[in-house]
């Protein structure tokens, strides 16, 4: 069952500040990288709360997240909408798409259950892929940000557009936060450990499970619209099922079901990317190794592990017998005497 | 309150369940016997809705919930605990209950409030757990329960979620001889107005709680009686109880 833990509040919140620290101190690059942790982090967030919270295994989300895109595309370039519009449009149509997935699949479970959500990916690239109207596999260029001056902040600078995905990403933690806590959350979390006695308590189990898929959705096509606004560009390659595998990668290198990983998962991977491609060719057997070394080693994920790691130590200080402090025994020596 | 007409049940040439009619009034509490295999297990699955019956009609509370789902069935008040415990091992005693207890208040789809902080899923988890015994233990995580306690739970689930129909499918199954006693404790101080259809072994416990008793075998419902008539019939005596003249 989900809880804020204090441990989860303050290592989200330190991540966000370091990130928020490199975007103001480091050049360009810097910005770029943090821009890349925070739309990856948003998509792995959306996966977590159906993977990790209701146990379901999407291999269709960057399908998902590339609606959201391709929608923000379409509504600004194609239909001269605004980006706020646009905004809006993505997330409700990649909260559609969600749904949709999530009420077609509810009935399968495991490895049928993933095939079915890699087919509903594939078939949306498809479709993308063959589209004229959507620029086939030449993709969509030439798409606007949202334009905040009104409010004094300029987001075609880098670093204004970096916080902004910083904030954007806060946002989508408490929200997730929120609905895991809220009795939804909590009726997830009881199909996820068991969804037949769910079903006998009166639950109607492929309906909660197709509108976690939205929820997720509304997450994953925010992820997919600020993709398209940092790149001023969408293509097919958004929606391929090796996107869905990346943020899988994601949120289990981090921790599966514990919402705060899946962020640091996100920041462990890009300057992973980044670090390893600038030493050798070879930078995916290092990720690759990264992700059995994750699972192999009880399969927590660099957050889960630590979480589990404090909380073995607090519970071994409080069963330890209080040891009086030397100066306290003293006194108590010289008071009887 | 509930009523079964003519059902049947069949895998492929095996039919399991043959015939069986009976008719649960409010508050009626009846048990079901019979020798192993003779189906009992089946026909709890045809009632919750786990089974579609091959033919036959499945009445709750006049209407015929027959084609219903085993969560349409729930949400009418047709709860049961299971024979193997089926349980959410991953979670504390305290949140089974609450679990059970926000789904029958209908508070698992709140959206912006928490179901199990709700005082009153509190208050139901509370009450549920010192009825079966389990006060002291609602933090305890249920992987790390033993086995008697586990039981206890599975009785606890069900009850949180309100019943008006509860299936009880050998309770006492595994149970030590404290836990029995307990339990026949705890099924003799349930609300009158609460029917109850229990499958059990333990002929103690079966014969002490239930007003009426149906026998199964190869699938028919071959006898039904109060437990007097029960002690008293040659036919349940040859096929089931044996030497229930000498245990007597």
């Amino acid at each position: 069952m989900f809880r804020q833990t204090p441990l989860k509040t303050l290592t989200f919140a330190a991540i966000l500040a370091g990130l928020a620290a490199y975007t103001l101190t480091g050049g360009t690059f810097a910005k770029e990288l943090v821009i890349d942790i925070a739309v990856l982090a948003i998509l792995a967030i959306s996966l977590d709360l159906i993977a990790g919270y209701g146990g379901m295994i999407s291999l269709g989300h960057g399908a998902v997240s590339g609606a959201g895109a391709y929608a923000f595309a379409a509504a600004t370039v194609l239909l001269g909408a605004s980006p706020v519009a646009g905004l809006l449009g993505a997330i409700l149509l990649a909260a559609a798409f969600g749904a949709a997935i999530g009420a077609v699949t509810a009935r399968t479970r495991g490895i049928y259950f993933i095939m079915a959500t890699m087919a509903f990916g594939q078939m949306a690239y498809v479709l993308v892929f063959d589209s004229k109207v959507l620029g086939g596999d030449d993709g969509l260029p030439g798409l606007p940000r949202l334009d905040l001056s009104g409010a004094g902040i300029d987001l075609q600078s880098p670093a204004s557009f970096a916080l902004f995905c910083l904030a954007l990403l806060a946002l989508t933690y408490v929200l997730a936060a929120a609905l895991l806590r809220s009795g939804f959350g909590r009726t997830l979390c009881g199909i996820r450990e068991n969804e037949d006695r769910m079903r006998a308590l009166g639950v109607t189990v492929w309906r909660f499970k197709a509108a976690a898929f939205g929820f997720s959705g509304v997450f994953a096509g925010l992820s997919g619209a600020l993709a398209a606004q940092h790149t001023m560009f969408v293509s097919p390659e958004l929606l391929t099922w090796t996107v869905s595998g990346e943020v899988l990668v994601v949120v289990i290198l981090g921790g599966l079901g514990t919402l705060t990983g899946p962020v640091a998962g996100a920041v462990f991977l890009v300057f992973l990317k980044h670090v390893s491609s600038g030493l050798t060719s070879y930078w995916h057997l290092i990720i690759g190794l990264s992700l059995i070394l994750a699972v192999v080693s009880g399969g927590r994920g660099i957050y889960g592990g630590l979480e589990k790691y404090i909380e073995s130590r607090l519970a071994h200080r409080s069963k330890s017998p209080v040891r009086p402090r030397e100066g306290a025994v003293a006194a108590e020596v010289q008071a009887d005497a | 309150m509930l009523e079964a007409i003519d059902l049947c049940k069949s895998f492929g040439s095996l039919t399991v369940t043959n015939g069986v009619s009976f008719r649960l009034e409010k508050g009626e509490r009846r048990a079901v016997l019979g020798p192993n295999g003779a189906g009992k297990t089946t026909l709890f699955n045809l009632l919750a809705g786990q089974l579609a019956p091959s033919s036959g009609e499945i009445r709750l509370d006049g209407k015929n919930v027959t084609s219903c789902s085993v969560e349409a069935r729930a949400r009418m008040g047709l709860a049961r605990s299971y024979q193997k415990n089926n349980l959410f091992n991953g979670l504390t005693v305290g949140e089974n209950l609450s679990l059970a207890a926000a789904s029958a208040l209908g508070y698992g789809g709140w959206l912006l409030r928490d179901s199990l902080g709700s005082k009153r899923v509190r208050e139901v988890a509370e009450d549920v757990a010192a009825q079966v015994g389990l006060a002291g233990l609602l933090d305890a995580p249920v992987a790390q329960c033993p086995y008697g306690t586990r039981r206890q739970l599975e009785v606890g689930i069900a009850l949180a979620s309100r019943p008006k129909v509860l299936l009880m499918d050998e309770p006492a199954s595994g149970a030590g001889p404290g836990m029995i006693e307990a339990l026949h404790r705890l099924l003799k101080s349930l609300p009158r107005d609460l029917t109850i259809l229990i499958i059990e072994h333990d002929m103690d416990l079966a014969f002490d709680i239930a007003d009426r008793i149906t026998v199964l075998n190869y699938g028919k419902a071959v006898f039904e009686g109060t437990p007097e008539e029960t002690r008293k019939s040659p036919l349940v005596g040859e096929i089931y109880l044996g030497d229930w003249d000498s245990h007597a």
